[in-house]
């Protein structure tokens, strides 16, 4: 093998020496090599097929970057006859000021025409390269029996040139500097123009808009089991000021306790401006989800009763002293909230992720931070109107409130689970919630006697609690792990959701290697859906266990090109995948279509279930 | 690395590794039907932007509607302009219909009048697509009688559609895919240029 093509190495010397003192006399053209526009024929592929009206349908696949004008297609019969009518589909308005306005395609193109006869029919077509080079029309002769396609003068192989490339100068080539861009500056994806939340409402009512949006999305946060801790500390704060609790007294400290929580949150919106950063890598680390699940279940035992929790003697002594009894007071409020919203922070992240990757996008610190002192207000508001309304109830503390501890303590747990559940065995969360409904169903039907007022309610709730930890119970057992479809499993066709098989996705790690990819779902005609996520996202965890797997995910999800990116550890590669398709980190998915567009609106960030990713899924096959 | 493959490969004008190898013998093969530097870039019937007697030769292969040749046209002109010893040649090659002959036409008509460049700049400014009126309205903002320019053609047809006839040939003997395409010096440079390209492509021809 060497030897062989060692043999030819010299022999081709010999002629070329022999040539090129021939070819000094003659001027020599110089050609780049890998001339940077593709072929006219993998800019657009033409393919002919017959429609099932019995006429031609012309299609042509059109490389990501390039556009056909619809107005320069054209068809006539190959005799240089009469034009045919020819039919398009409408296009894009290109309209910008190189350009006047008129139609193009990208992606793909078609054109029918409906009674093709039986002569050759010669079809013109012309495109672009997107700021690269306009194509002269190209002609071809497609033979309407056979649909063999020729292209007209047989111009297809091209001719060798005696204007010869010379050797390139990488630096030189517009070539390789536009290469380089294809992977650099302009890939072969397209992102939407939606920027993202904070953005476009930046851009709609500029920070006006978002400051008054995080309050807002606080006030809905304020409703999750995560907050609950805040009212039974609060409570138990306004308690300890015995006698001279008012409803003024109330909202005085409830608002201190809530600009605490707040400022706590500031500082975490502003490290998230300041560093650009993900925090979730912190926030969402299962370790972190752990001590938090443990730290829930502490607290629960405590409103049980089995022992009291309270900050250290030494600080609240520290804290009274001073000014005064009232002043020590207003100052404990403000610690105590800042230190609460290190219990409620981490846990309202997987609801915050989104909120939290565009701050993190902005990197704008005084916007992260005061978007978060937004949010942490907004979830205090009620707090400060419990304590306001409830001031001059609360004192009265006698056994109602041990019950209402007990409520609580109840929904720690719960909260408990619902932390721990992405990093407990599948089956074990369904047990844990069966065994707390059922806790929850006893320890309601012994404590409140069916002659109480409303005795007959809480007794149905804590008997239809103990029915339905039963029946958790049961499908736990027989393998099911939906809280809120135990017995699927049961169902007819024996669970739709495990018969057809689970979505596969292909790894990709780099710009090229995604790229690559779209590019074979582009051959393919399918659109591309990629998704991040890691080793350390929690929220990860439970799209992966149960938005996943599910039935209606699947089906939305068939026929998209999966491409899964991991990013449990960071490196060089797929951080510039990250930037280039505007990721903050995981959970995100984007879609693109069959050309590597990116679907306006359909990009999922931070909290998703199974109703976004559909709706996303739909949104994106709709096009 | 030089293979049958690679001499086949080739053909299609890549594989900078063995360029000089495999190009010389088709080169040699294919001597008769190219066209010399001298029908390119000094055909007696186009006129000359920038310096005439320039060391270096830029020939744009471009259309009046294409709408990368006219927004990369201020940047040419200002490398042409900046360094001061540069030929520039237009090479008319109408590819988007009627329109496209038209502005070709009034451009080179223009010359007689020695409006030529003023012709040019008018309608490299226009915006995209163009309609006959458009092209006569931009002539006449640029103060050229559309009529009278017309008229001149009319009267010797032949000699504008000589020119655009030769540059046809040319571009497709260059096996040109579409405009705008270049040549600099003696190398072959398909779509846009920018800034940069230009100035290494032009440093790269002074090279030799």
């Amino acid at each position: 093998m060497i030897r062989d093509s060692h043999t030819k190495n010299t022999a081709l010397r010999t002629i070329v020496r022999r040539l090129a003192s021939l070819l000094l006399c003659l001027f020599v053209w110089t050609l780049p090599a890998g001339a940077a526009p593709l072929p006219v024929d993998e800019a657009f592929t033409l393919q002919v097929h017959e429609a099932p009206d019995g006429g031609l349908a012309f299609q042509w696949k059109i490389a990501p970057g390039y556009y056909l004008y619809r107005e320069h297609i054209e068809a006539k019969t190959a005799d240089g006859g009469a034009p045919l009518p020819l039919e398009t589909g409408s296009g894009i308005a290109k309209d910008d000021p190189n350009f006047g306005t008129t139609e193009i395609y990208y992606a793909s193109a078609e054109a029918t025409l409906s009674a093709p006869g039986d002569a050759p029919i010669a079809l013109t077509y012309q495109g672009c390269q997107e700021d690269g080079i306009c194509y002269r029309p190209e002609t071809r002769v497609i033979d309407p029996l056979t649909l063999a396609v020729t292209a007209q003068g047989g111009l297809v192989a091209p001719k060798l040139s005696l204007w010869t490339p010379a050797p390139t100068d990488t630096t030189a080539d517009p070539a390789t500097d536009r290469a380089t861009e294809t992977t650099g500056a302009a890939p072969a994806f397209e992102l939407a123009e939606d920027p993202g939340l904070i953005p476009s409402l930046m851009a709609r009512g500029g920070v006006i808009l978002v400051l008054a949006a995080f309050p807002l999305f606080g006030l809905l946060l304020a409703f999750t089991p995560c907050v609950f801790p805040m009212y039974p500390i609060m409570a138990g704060a306004l308690a300890r000021e015995g006698e001279r609790l008012t409803p003024r007294r109330g909202f005085v400290l409830s608002s201190l306790y809530v600009l605490g929580l707040a400022s706590a949150f500031a500082l975490l919106g502003a490290a998230a401006g300041w560093s650009g950063q993900n925090l979730q890598m912190v926030l969402q680390s299962p370790w972190m989800a752990g001590v938090l699940a443990l730290l829930f279940a502490v607290l629960a035992l405590s409103m049980f009763g089995l022992y009291e929790l309270q900050l250290p003697a030494r600080w609240t002594n520290a804290l009274s002293r001073g000014t005064g009894q009232g002043a020590g007071s207003k100052r404990a409020a403000v610690v105590l909230g800042f230190s609460s919203a290190l219990i409620v922070g981490p846990c309202v992240t997987a609801p915050l992720a989104g909120a939290l990757l565009y701050i993190a996008q902005t990197a704008d610190v005084t916007l992260g931070a005061a978007a978060l002192f937004g949010l942490g207000i907004g979830k205090g508001i009620p707090l400060i109107v419990f304590s306001t309304l409830g001031g001059g109830v609360l004192p009265r503390a006698g056994a109602w409130m041990d019950t209402v501890k007990q409520v609580f303590g109840f929904g720690f747990l719960a909260t408990a689970i619902w932390m721990a559940a992405p990093l407990l065995p599948a089956g074990l969360e369904l047990f844990l919630w069966a065994a707390l409904l059922i806790g929850f169903g006893t320890y309601a039907f012994v404590h409140w006697p069916v002659e109480r007022s409303g005795g007959v309610v809480v007794r149905t709730a804590s008997l239809l609690a103990l029915l339905y930890g039963a029946v958790l119970t049961v499908g736990a057992a027989a393998g099911s792990n939906d809280p809120l479809k135990p017995l699927a499993v049961f169902a007819g066709g024996s669970a739709a959701g495990t018969s057809a098989p689970p979505l596969v996705f292909a790894p990709t790690g780099s710009t090229e290697a995604f790229q690559a990819q779209l590019a074979s779902a582009r051959g393919q005609d399918r659109p591309t859906m990629i998704y991040f996520t890691a080793d350390w996202c929690v929220t990860c965890y439970t799209i992966e266990r149960s938005v996943l797997p599910a039935p209606d995910v699947k089906q939305a999800l068939s026929g998209f090109q999966l491409v899964k990116a991991d990013v449990s550890d960071i490196d060089a590669a797929n951080t510039e995948l990250m930037a280039q398709l505007k990721v903050a980190g995981p959970p995100t998915m984007i879609f693109f279509d069959e050309g590597g567009k990116e679907i306006a609106g359909a990009r999922l960030v931070g909290d998703i279930n199974r109703q976004t990713l559909t709706a996303a899924a739909d949104l994106a096959k709709e096009r | 690395m030089i293979t049958r493959r690679n001499l086949l490969a080739g053909s299609a004008a890549g594989i900078a590794a063995s360029a000089a190898a495999f190009t010389l013998l088709p080169a040699a093969l294919q001597a008769q039907g190219m066209p010399t530097v001298k029908e390119v870039l000094f055909d007696p019937e186009i006129p000359v932007l920038g310096n005439p007697k320039g060391d270096v030769t830029i020939a744009e292969f471009f259309d009046y509607q294409c709408p990368y040749c006219k927004k990369a046209h201020p940047d040419l002109m200002e490398v042409v302009k900046a360094d001061g010893n540069i030929r520039l040649v237009m090479k008319d090659w109408p590819i988007f219909g009627a329109p496209s002959f038209h502005a070709a036409t009034m451009a080179l008509a223009a010359q007689k009048s020695g409006a030529y460049p003023t012709a040019v700049a008018a309608l490299m400014a226009t915006d995209g697509r163009l309609s006959l009126e458009e092209i006569n309205t931009a002539l006449r903002g640029a103060g050229l009688d559309p009529t009278a320019l017309q008229a001149a053609h009319d009267k010797k047809p032949d000699w504008i559609n000589g020119i655009l006839r030769r540059n046809d040939a040319q571009a497709e003997a260059f096996r040109f895919g579409g405009t705008p395409s270049y040549i600099v010096g003696t190398r072959i440079y398909n779509g846009v240029m920018d800034k940069k390209a230009l100035l290494s492509a032009i440093a790269d021809a002074r090279k030799g």
